[in-house]
């Protein structure tokens, strides 16, 4: 019992210090987001001088913490957080930055998600079957596709674009559903989740092609570590099935690590894939985040940051009660 | 071990990719037929879009809502010197000394809720929110289609903006609006060609308004796309999913090729190396001498820059800032039409010479000791910006002059911009849009459009901090007439003045490519009919290109 106690203790402050750090790093960014979003005005209103209406509207909005000390600004900003306000947006203005946050992150969890689970999968059953066959012609594995990962992504994402959608054809260019065909936008029929699905799948593929070997060599390694345990040597003394001790014996064991890895890759899904929703102009929170961060949009990024902050603490969360199930030696009081 | 592996698994790879970029060199085949399809464009939109049909929110608005739904009075056409043609408008006269101004609007106007459109809407447009000048002294609707605006100064000069850009709004609505702010807007009622059929973040489409003044557009349905990069857009548009774009494509025949696009490129908004100029409003560094910029005016080669940087589709800036040929009756001097396109390091290091710079050991001037270092920034990620900054930074060191190149976030670009806490930076300013140089003069090189270093300019864009007393008279005296003649002495002055200060040393017009698909549609502009720009992010100007189309009937 002692040893939840202290865990949950140290979420609880982990959460304080994140959340403070969230408040204060926007704060360091050179620049100033009245300063920013008055000179846009000017420049798109080709000259109109701006009234001071206008003017005192901006900078009440945007940049009305001027004025006061950084000490009030943190109260006033928990203040808001504890309501559940995460302010307005400016490059997006008048926008709530809860309905931009919300909007996005079905498809960055649906897809990333669904990447980075397939991507560890696939990596580990791989690197199992590469790990039992070490030094036959499947070592090859190994070298293409640490290969692959280092391929930058977004060219391994031009060119599969420039294959599979502009040549073949077969897959579409941009978006997280076919806005030709449904041009209300998300309905909930087959046909919309069928476009879902196919949108899906030329991004997914470049996440998975450029991740998949960090989780192949983990686990081929690991693997390979694991049969020179003595209790793969018993097994095979007793004369068990080489498929049961693969399976049974070895990867199993072998995955533990790469275990703590995946839950901590699943914390960061909600960071989205910058990258992959710039190049598919795929809907997601990396994209909301950059563009915060470029347009010096503080309550969006705030917002972003926050989120991404909680999954990551909720993900470490979950995998360390997952470990203390699965190995008893973290969880011994003392 | 090690090297055998290798030699197994890279052709493999190497292969794959070279016959990915073989295949992409070709082009596909298979198009949508026309007709009743919507027209599909991509006008700058990022995903997602925000739902926002404000006319007032310049910003952060759907680019539909200034044209296709909200109008203006009239249309100005930035590519000619014709007279701007009435929208709402019918007919406007200023009186004598241009501080009344009576705008006559069209008969029997309707806005898409039903309602009828008066001279009353007009009124209260001028007068509601930020389309309020504070020079205003009245606005009036003398009856049901005239309306009398009167200022307490001359406005010959914002005579585009009053008439081409104040989007007239619907009174019954907007009075009932509190904060125009903050408004959204989402159900945009307006008198413009189309009105708003369905929204979302990633695309919004917009059908044909029925109560139009002329009638139903023939393209019954547009549909506006969010897309997050300009490579996206240019495979959209080859595999003829997109009929019109406006966007840098390196090679344009590759999207032309198939002979259902066609492309235009119009060069019209300088780019210039913006120096911070007057050491007088707290300017600092060696670009405040006009020495410097001058030999930094000649020692760079445009050429290379416009062929390199911008891939050669750039064109030719003027140091008048007049643009030619549109402006061509402004330019006073011949000679001042274009900017040296050849570098001349011997003239550049004449001039320092003469404003008693010496040459250090290092091959770079200076004098009492502290060598010319000058700071070059423009914002990361705008390639050609970029390209060129480093092209300027290599030209300026053969003649002697240390430029330092580099890149900064967007918002580290606009801040010290804005507070004038910069050396150089290469930007990009905005043309006037009538064929008459007024507005760039008032805009950008006049004191009342700049502040001291640290403050920001709250009328004009004049961040070089550039102040010249006869610029100034020179600007005040044409914006008070329409005489012609008195408009060209003033200008001619002001183009003296510039064209040696060098606030802002011009370095190309820059390109702005449009492509549209004329298989499916027909009623573009061509070079022979140029009734607007075909740039789809253009306000107005896009609604008038949406109202000229028709489908191509197969």
């Amino acid at each position: 019992m002692k040893f939840w106690m202290r865990r949950i203790a140290f979420y609880i402050i982990t959460l304080w210090a994140a959340i403070s750090l969230n408040f204060l790093l926007p704060r360091l960014l050179p620049g100033d987001p009245a300063a920013i979003m008055l000179g846009k005005l000017r420049r798109a209103n080709g000259g109109r001088p701006l009234s001071e209406e206008t003017i005192k509207a901006i900078t009440s909005i945007l940049g009305a913490e001027k004025g006061s000390t950084l000490w009030d600004q943190y109260l006033a900003y928990w203040g808001r957080l504890l309501h559940g306000d995460l302010g307005v947006s400016s490059t997006r203005y008048p926008a709530p930055v809860g309905e931009l946050i919300a909007a996005a992150l079905p498809w960055t969890v649906t897809l990333v998600g669904a990447a980075t689970i397939i991507s560890f999968v696939l990596g580990i059953i791989a690197g199992a079957w590469v790990g039992w066959f070490r030094g036959t012609w499947v070592d090859q594995l190994v070298p293409i596709t640490t290969f692959l990962q280092s391929i930058p992504y977004f060219w391994l994402a031009l060119v599969l674009v420039a294959v599979f959608s502009v040549q073949l054809g077969l897959l579409p260019i941009i978006g997280g559903y076919d806005v030709f065909e449904f041009p209300a936008g998300p309905e909930w029929t087959p046909a919309f989740f069928a476009s879902a699905f196919v949108h899906a799948l030329l991004p997914a593929a470049t996440i998975v092609i450029s991740s998949v070997g960090g989780w192949l060599l983990g686990m081929r390694n690991m693997m390979v570590q694991t049969m020179s345990e003595d209790y793969v040597l018993t097994a095979e003394a007793k004369g068990l099935r080489p498929s049961r001790i693969r399976t049974a014996y070895a990867a199993r064991n072998a995955s533990i690590p790469s275990l703590a890895g995946f839950g901590i890759a699943l914390g960061f899904v909600v960071a989205g894939s910058i990258v992959t929703e710039q190049v598919f102009s795929y809907p997601g929170l990396g994209k909301l985040m950059i563009q915060s961060v470029q347009g010096l949009d503080y309550a969006l990024m705030q917002g972003v940051f926050l989120v991404i902050t909680l999954t990551v603490l909720a993900a470490n969360f979950l995998i360390d009660l997952l470990y203390g199930f699965i190995d008893p030696r973290v969880r011994r009081d003392g | 071990m090690h090297d055998n592996r290798w030699r197994k698994t890279l052709p493999l790879v190497a292969g794959a990719a070279a016959l990915a970029l073989a295949l992409a060199g070709c082009t596909p085949g298979g198009s949508p037929s026309g007709g009743d399809r919507p027209l599909r464009m991509w006008s700058g939109s990022m995903t997602p879009i925000t739902n926002n049909f404000n006319p007032f929110a310049v910003d952060t608005a759907t680019h539909m809502t200034f044209g296709a739904i909200y109008e203006p009075l009239f249309f100005f056409n930035q590519l000619s010197d014709d007279a701007p043609v009435g929208m709402l408008g019918d007919s406007y006269e200023f009186n004598e000394d241009g501080t009344v101004l009576t705008v006559t609007i069209k008969p029997d106007l309707k806005w898409s809720d039903g309602e009828a459109l008066t001279a009353e809407d007009v009124a209260f447009s001028l007068g509601y929110g930020s389309n309020l000048d504070p020079d205003m002294v009245s606005v009036e609707a003398t009856d049901g289609t005239t309306v009398v605006v009167t200022y307490s100064s001359p406005k010959f000069t914002a005579t585009s903006l009053i008439l081409g850009s104040t989007w007239i709004i619907p009174k019954h609505i907007w009075s009932e609006i509190d904060d125009y702010m903050t408004e959204t807007n989402p159900k945009p009622v307006g008198s413009g060609p189309y009105t708003l059929k369905s929204f979302t973040d990633a695309a919004y489409t917009l059908e044909a308004n029925p109560l139009f003044r002329d009638g139903a557009p023939a393209i019954t349905e547009v549909q506006d796309i969010g897309i997050d990069s300009n490579q996206s857009s240019e495979d959209l548009l080859k595999t003829g999913k997109l009929d019109w774009v406006g966007q840098f494509i390196a090679n344009p025949d590759g999207v032309t090729s198939n002979g259902r696009i066609s492309t235009m490129n119009q060069q019209q908004d300088p780019t210039v190396i913006m120096t911070c100029a007057d050491a007088s409003m707290g300017c600092a560094g060696a670009q405040t001498d006009p020495a410097v910029r001058q030999a930094l005016n000649v020692a760079i080669d445009r050429g290379a820059i416009s062929s390199k940087a911008f891939a050669g589709l750039s064109g030719e800036a003027s140091p008048s800032f007049a643009l030619l040929p549109r402006d061509e009756k402004w330019l006073s001097d011949p000679s001042l039409a274009v900017s040296p396109q050849e570098p001349d390091a011997a003239t550049a290091e004449g001039i320092l010479e003469a404003a008693g710079y010496t040459k250090g050991n290092d091959g770079f001037y200076g004098k009492d000791g502290t060598a010319i270092e000058l700071d070059l920034f423009s914002p990361d990620g705008w390639t050609d910006y970029n390209d060129a900054a480093k092209l300027i930074s290599a030209q300026a060191a053969k003649a002697g002059i240390r430029v330092n190149a580099r890149t900064v976030s967007e918002a580290e670009y606009w801040t010290p911009i804005s507070t004038g806490e910069f050396q150089l930076a290469l930007y990009g300013i905005t043309q006037s849009l009538v064929a008459d140089p007024f507005s760039n003069y008032d805009r950008y090189f006049t004191t009342t459009a700049t502040a001291k270093v640290g403050e920001e300019p709250t009328k004009g864009q004049n961040y070089a901090r550039y102040t010249n007393p006869a610029v100034d008279e020179a600007v005040k005296q044409a914006g008070a007439t329409q005489d012609e003649a008195i408009k060209k002495d003033a200008y001619a002055i002001v183009q003296t003045e510039i064209a040696r200060d060098l606030p802002y040393i011009p370095v190309v017009l820059n390109a702005s490519q449009s492509f549209f698909n004329t298989a499916d549609f027909t009623g573009w502009p061509t070079e022979d009919d140029l009734y607007a720009a075909p740039l789809p992010y253009l306000s107005t100007a896009s609604a008038v290109i949406l109202t000229h189309l028709r489908p191509v009937e197969k």
